[in-house]
């Protein structure tokens, strides 16, 4: 017997919360071939789901390991549903994302990109070991309303501040947020470098972005 | 078992390589971390700019897994060599990756710098690397806990086959006259892995790993744990601490090296905190059960 809309949304959950990449794969074919809407599988299944990830991470139930692997599942569905949507309506707000130059620990970035996604921003991943020029660069060329920052290196976390005072001689310093966080980084460092704000863990950082962008 | 405790890295500690170390050595970058000669003095420099009572190499993370075969950004004067690009992507790929050469390459000049210090009456602490550290060279982590969390079997072999490069390295390293070899993993802390991966691996991995580490270098070369490998090691019920005195209240470097050849495993705190003293005279043993 064919599944409903509801069961299948929360297969799809499910699937992002077990892990289950290739279950998510063929869940989110079979709830297309249904003839679902892909938007809806995506906001009331795969992010769901993610929305429940985060949750059991915050909760410490899960780690940050338990949640890169629930986004593997949340990407291959979301790569199923994805060209299924119909056009997009209101522009999502932008973010520029990634490791700054001389490290190369993006594990924390990625799960901060993963959240910050599935709370529905656009982020532009710049990667890891980061030349500090292009996080302007970027932001500038793409619009971007906020800049992400990570490191978990004590030799590389100045290159933070060198980016803020090149937003500044670029005149951008106004337009653009900055966040920064990862293992040497406090919020004490956050402000001894003007950067608007510093969060601990992925989740935060969501809560932060929205906060600096006053989004509700 | 018990709980694994996080230990936090700060940065009031060695920031290692900075234009601050680098200025005024007239040396070429990144070519000074290639070679023996250029290292040596990089080392001692480090040494005098913490005003650390002992050398440290290398200057960055990367050897172990350049040896193996990994890509390196050799960097430059502000910044040290680190991973470029990876050229695995599953466990079996790093399985096959070949054996290290101790005799050529980056790796044979650090082991070249090593007793070239000593001779001049240094100590040396050689940083090794565990093998999250090594396989965040070599592949993307997702691919390492995807492996840990559907083919456990198969990343304990991973984990066995750098282990077993590892102890290599220590014992070259020992050949070459270190005195004090630190063990650090921070790529797979509790703070990433999670209390129960992180058990996991001491219990697949750490525990047995460091035995035989010990096992292989005997008194005469000193092991410093990275706090984050003892604590996992204590929170897993693998090992206990215990008081050994000092002859008085000393930084935790100068301590390390009074007790060589007394003590085997240290651990109570990060190498690169230079200047922690303890001032109750007293250092703590790490001891494997």
């Amino acid at each position: 017997m064919a599944k409903s809309k509801e069961e299948l949304l929360a297969k799809l959950a499910e699937c992002v919360v077990e892990m289950e990449e290739e279950e998510a794969e063929e869940t989110a074919r079979e709830y297309l071939e249904a003839g679902y809407p892909a938007f809806d599988g995506i906001m009331h299944g795969l992010v769901e789901g993610m929305n429940k990830a985060s949750q059991l991470y915050e909760d410490e139930e899960y780690f940050v390991t338990d949640v890169l692997l629930c986004s593997d599942a949340m990407y291959a569905g979301l790569d199923v549903l994805r060209p299924h949507l119909p056009e997009e309506g209101e522009a999502k707000k932008k973010g520029v994302i990634g490791v700054v130059e001389g490290d190369t620990h993006d594990i924390g970035k990625n799960l901060v990109k993963i959240m910050m996604e599935t709370a529905g921003f656009d982020m532009i991943d710049l990667g890891r070991d980061v030349p500090l020029q292009k996080f302007v660069d970027t932001a500038r060329e793409q619009n971007a309303e906020l800049i992400c920052m990570s490191t978990l290196m004590t030799t590389t976390m100045g290159g933070m501040e060198t980016v803020i005072h090149l937003l500044e001689e670029e005149q951008l310093r106004d337009k653009v947020k900055v966040m920064i966080g990862g293992g040497p980084i406090s919020q004490k460092y956050a402000d001894k470098i003007g950067a608007d704000g510093y969060s601990q863990n992925a989740v935060e950082a969501v809560k932060l972005a929205k906060r600096l962008l006053s989004i509700a | 078992m018990g709980e694994i405790k996080d230990f936090e890295c700060t940065y009031d500690n060695s920031a290692g390589i900075s234009s601050e170390v680098t200025g005024g050595l007239g040396l070429e970058f990144p070519d000074a971390y290639m070679h023996q000669e250029t290292m040596s003095r990089l080392s001692k420099a480090l040494k005098e700019h913490d005003g650390a009572s002992f050398c440290e190499l290398p200057f960055c993370h990367t050897v172990e897994a350049e040896a193996l075969g990994g890509i390196i950004n050799y960097g430059n004067d502000k910044t040290g060599p680190r991973a470029k690009e990876y050229i695995c992507n599953s466990p079996e790929e790093l399985l096959k990756l070949p054996e290290i050469d101790f005799s050529q390459g980056r790796i044979h000049e650090v082991l070249l710098v090593c007793k070239a210090l000593r001779e001049q009456g240094e100590h040396v602490v050689l940083q090794v690397s565990g093998p999250f550290t090594i396989l965040n060279v070599l592949i993307d982590a997702r691919y390492v806990f995807k492996g840990m969390r559907k083919k456990p079997e198969l990343m304990k072999e991973v984990f066995w086959k750098l282990g077993n490069e590892i102890l290599k390295f220590m014992k070259e390293a020992q050949d070459y006259g270190a005195d004090m070899i630190s063990y650090a993993d921070s790529s797979g802390g509790v703070n990433i892995l999670g209390p129960k991966m992180a058990g996991q691996v001491v219990e697949d991995f750490t525990y047995e790993f460091l035995k035989k580490a010990r096992a292989e270098l005997g008194k005469e070369t000193l092991l410093l744990l990275c706090p984050k490998t003892t604590f996992a090691l204590l929170g897993t019920g693998k090992a206990v601490l215990s008081d050994v005195s000092l002859t008085g209240p000393m930084e935790y470097g100068k301590a390390c090296a009074e007790v060589i050849g007394k003590v085997d495993l240290v651990g109570q705190m990060c190498i690169k905190n230079v200047h922690y003293t303890l001032e109750n005279g007293k250092i703590k043993e790490v001891k494997l059960l």
